[in-house]
C-alpha cells in the first residue's frame, strides 16, 4: 500500500472520539484510582499525575506535528527526525556508561540506522516523503535502533567488565583488539537482535501490531493493512540490524588503542572525553 | 653480549595529581637471552606490572625499555607479543576443547603439532578431545603454557603460574618449566615462592614497593641479598 492510499483511507469513514468522548473515557481512569485507593496502594495521586500528564503530552505533540504537517515540510520532518536522534542518541548512551565515547558511538549508530533504513523506503517509493509519514516512520525507526543500540552497549560494557581477563588472554597470543573482542561482541549482537526477531517471528499472532492498528481503526481493509505492518516489521528488523552492528563495530574500534590494549572503563559517575580516549601515541617504525 | 630487555629508570604512574602512585619507580634491570629470570616481591611491589610492560599490555610512563637494543614500542605490537609470549596466572581457556583452544593461536596447527605441544607440556595424546570446563587447574594451566607455545615464542612471561594449583599440580608445572628452560627459551616468571625461586632461577630480581631492591645471580641474591631485599627475603623464607 502506499502512503497515498493511507491518506486517502484515513480520511474516508474514520470515526475519531470527540473531546466530550475522551473526558467520558476519563471514567477509566477514575475507576483505576478508586481501585488503588480501595487497596490502599498508595498510588491514587501518582496514577492521576501520569493520566493527565500523558493527556498534556499529547495535546503538545499533536499540536506541533499539526503544525509540521502543514507548515514544516520536508526540512522540517528531517529536522524532527535528527532531533529525536539525537534524545535517543542520549539514551542510549547511558546504557553503556563508562565505555569511551558512548554518546557519540550510540548517536552514530542510531543516525546510520535512521539514515539507511529511511533511505531505501524513501528511494525504493514504499514511502513518501510528506511529514505525516515520514515523522512517524522516522519516530519508529528511531525507536527501534535505539533499543538496538542500547542493548548492545549494555551487552559489549558488561562483557568489558567482567570478560577482560579472557580478552587479554587472547591478545597475548597476538590477536588484534577486533580478533580479540570478536566473540564477545558476536554475542553482545545476537543479544541485541533476539527480540526484534522474537518479535517478527509471532507478529499477528499473540498481539496486533500498532500500525496495522491503527490502520485497521482508521477503515482500511485489514488485508491492505498488513502490507504496512509489514513493511514496518522489515523495516524495524533492518534498523536494528544496521544499528546493532554499527554501535558495535563502532565501540569495537575506541575500546582499543593503537597497540591493541583493552581501555580501562571509566569509573563509575564518570565521563570519558574525546581527549582521555585519544589513541596512545605509538611511533611509526615497525620492527616486524 | 647485549641483553634481550633492558630497562633504564622505567616508571609507570597509575592516576593523575595527588591521587597517582607509583606502580614501578626508576627501574633500571637487563635481562639475558636463555636465562629464567624469577621476579619476587610482596603484593602490589609492581611484578605484575613489569611482565606487562615485556608484552606491551602497557607501556612506561617514563623511561626506556629496549627489547633487542631497540625501543619496545618501535616493534609491531601483534608480531611483539607472538614473540614475547604471557601466560596469567589463573588458567583461562578459549575454546570448548583442548585442540580448539590450542588452535586458537595457530588457526592451522595440525594435530600432530597438537599432540607435540601436549607432550612438551606432559599431557597425554588423548587430552586433544577433552572438553576444557572438565580439565583440572594445574591440567588448563598446562594446556594455557602449550597454546603459548604453539607460537614458538622467544620469551615467555609468567605470571605466578603455579599460585592457584595445588601442590601437585603446581609441581607438574613446575617441572614443564624446568624442561623449558632446559631448551634455552628465555623465562621472566612472577613467584611469590623463594624455594622455587631457588629451584628455577638463574636470575632473582627482587621488587619492593615498585623499585628493585636487589638483582643478581640467584644464590647470591638469595643467600647474600641486599640489605634494602633483606627484610622481605627474610619474612618469606
Amino acid at each position: 500500500m502506499t502512503s497515498a492510499a493511507v491518506t486517502a483511507a484515513s480520511v474516508t469513514g474514520v470515526s475519531v472520539p470527540s473531546w466530550p468522548a475522551v473526558a467520558v473515557s476519563f471514567v477509566l481512569v477514575v475507576a483505576c484510582v478508586a481501585v488503588v485507593a480501595r487497596e490502599r496502594l498508595g498510588l491514587a495521586r501518582e496514577v492521576m499525575i501520569a493520566a493527565i500528564r500523558a493527556a498534556v503530552q499529547l495535546v503538545a505533540v499533536g499540536a506541533l506535528l499539526q503544525w509540521l504537517f502543514h507548515h514544516a515540510g520536508l526540512a522540517g520532518s528531517l529536522g524532527w527526525v535528527a532531533a529525536m536522534v539525537l534524545v535517543a542518541g542520549g539514551v542510549s548512551a547511558r546504557r553503556g556508561r563508562g565505555l569511551p565515547l558512548a554518546r557519540t558511538v550510540s548517536t552514530v549508530a542510531i543516525a546510520v540506522a535512521v539514515t539507511v533504513t529511511l533511505g531505501l523506503l524513501v528511494a525504493g517509493q514504499v514511502i513518501t516523503t510528506h511529514p505525516r509519514v515520514l515523522v512517524p516512520i522516522g519516530g519508529m525507526v528511531v525507536s527501534g535502533a535505539m533499543q538496538a543500540t542500547s542493548l548492545t552497549l549494555l551487552r559489549v560494557r558488561d562483557a568489558v567488565s567482567d570478560s577482560r581477563a579472557q580478552v587479554e588472554a587472547r591478545l597475548v597470543l597476538g590477536q588484534s583488539g577486533a580478533d580479540a573482542f570478536a566473540p564477545h561482541l558476536r554475542a553482545a549482537l545476537r543479544t541485541a537482535l533476539v527480540p526484534t526477531i522474537d518479535t517478527t517471528k509471532v507478529v499477528g499472532l499473540i498481539s496486533l501490531p500498532g500500525a496495522m492498528t491503527g490502520l485497521i481503526i482508521a477503515g482500511v481493509a485489514p488485508l491492505e493493512a498488513i502490507r504496512y505492518q509489514i513493511v514496518v516489521m522489515y523495516m524495524l528488523l533492518g534498523a536494528w540490524a544496521v544499528a546493532a552492528l554499527v554501535a558495535g563495530r563502532l565501540v569495537e574500534r575506541v575500546l582499543f588503542d593503537d597497540a591493541h590494549r583493552l581501555r580501562p572503563l571509566a569509573p563509575a559517575g564518570g565521563r570519558q572525553s574525546w581527549m582521555t580516549a585519544r589513541p596512545l601515541r605509538v611511533p611509526a617504525r615497525s620492527r616486524s | 653480549m647485549s641483553a634481550l630487555f633492558a630497562l633504564d629508570q622505567v616508571s609507570v604512574v597509575r592516576g593523575s595529581g595527588n591521587a597517582h602512585t607509583h606502580a614501578l619507580s626508576d627501574v633500571r634491570l637487563e635481562i639475558e637471552s636463555g636465562t629464567c629470570t624469577v621476579v619476587v616481591g610482596p603484593s602490589g611491589a609492581g611484578k605484575s606490572t613489569l611482565l606487562r610492560l615485556l608484552n606491551r599490555l602497557e607501556d612506561p610512563t617514563s623511561g626506556q625499555l629496549l627489547y633487542r637494543d631497540a625501543p619496545i614500542a618501535s616493534y609491531d605490537v601483534l608480531q611483539l607479543r607472538r614473540s614475547v609470549g604471557l601466560v596469567q596466572q589463573r588458567p583461562i581457556l578459549l575454546a570448548e576443547t583442548v585442540l580448539a583452544d590450542l588452535r586458537v593461536a595457530v588457526p592451522t596447527l595440525t594435530v600432530d603439532d597438537a599432540t607435540e605441544l601436549l607432550r612438551q607440556v606432559d599431557l597425554l595424546p588423548e587430552f586433544l578431545a577433552r572438553e576444557t570446563g572438565g580439565l583440572s587447574g594445574g591440567e588448563g594451566q598446562r594446556v594455557c603454557l602449550a597454546r603459548a607455545l604453539s607460537l614458538q615464542p622467544d620469551v615467555l612471561l609468567l605470571d605466578e603460574p603455579t599460585s592457584a594449583l595445588d601442590a601437585f599440580a603446581g609441581h607438574a608445572v613446575e617441572e614443564v618449566l624446568r624442561g623449558l628452560t632446559g631448551r634455552g627459551l628465555t623465562l621472566v616468571m612472577v613467584s611469590h615462592d623463594l624455594h622455587q625461586a631457588a629451584r628455577l632461577a638463574d636470575v632473582v630480581v627482587v621488587l619492593v614497593a615498585g623499585r628493585v631492591a636487589d638483582a643478581g645471580p640467584a644464590a647470591r641474591v638469595l643467600e647474600q641479598p641486599a640489605p634494602e631485599a633483606r627484610t622481605f627475603l627474610a619474612g618469606v623464607s
